[in-house]
């Protein structure tokens, strides 16, 4: 049967700080670099895989209260990190995988992203590093 | 030395903190999450150093 998930309670870890409660959007993309190797005697091309080019895209509400969001991602700016996501609490399981980006790069954050009326927000993309699934309690 | 949850959002406050590889330990300190707590104990490991020889020449003959 066809189902549709929506993500109503994951837990979003950067650099072992919990930032579930600051969250409103995720984005965990496994990718490879596609390299063509495409031959002589082939009717279509064909790829296969490069490097591993792996990615997460975090919307974060932004606070500058102790332990908050720029405290935690300010000193992250220009370094490596582990970012986990998980779809839901609890330990994680095959239905429950811990989505890890360890050694990932973070080049930049919109210190300042401010609308008048509206909770600031920061759009930030942790990339490269080694992608593991945490499967195991 | 060692580290001590001071936040927890890393963890249950007092615990020891043991960084999992990956880890910005430097990023984690400087926001005051954890504390380093230095128990005497160091990460360099100490070599006894061969003893030198005597510094004196030997006797050579002289034609």
């Amino acid at each position: 049967m066809a189902t549709t998930t929506y993500l109503s309670n994951p837990v979003v870890t950067v650099n072992s700080v919990d930032l579930t409660d600051q969250c409103s959007a995720a984005t965990f993309t496994h990718r490879f670099d596609q390299l063509e190797n495409t031959s002589f005697g082939k009717t279509a091309r064909t790829y296969q895989a490069g490097l591993g080019n792996h990615e997460v895209t975090l919307t974060l509400y932004q606070s500058y209260a102790s332990s908050e969001t720029y405290a935690t991602l300010a000193a992250l700016v220009g370094t490596t990190t582990t970012v986990i996501v998980k779809p839901a609490t609890g330990s994680e399981s095959a239905t429950n995988p811990g989505f890890t980006l360890t050694g990932c790069f973070l080049a930049e954050m919109p210190v300042v992203n401010a609308t008048m009326g509206e909770l600031s927000t920061v759009d930030i993309t942790f990339v490269g590093g080694d992608y593991t699934v945490d499967v195991t309690p | 030395m060692y580290y001590v949850i001071t936040n927890k959002r890393i963890g249950n406050l007092g615990d020891v903190y043991k960084p999992k590889p990956g880890i910005n330990v430097e990023a984690l300190l400087w926001a005051g999450f954890i504390a380093q707590v230095d128990d005497g104990t160091t990460d360099e490991v100490s070599t006894t150093e061969a003893p030198k020889g005597a510094k004196t020449k030997k006797a050579t003959k002289k034609d």
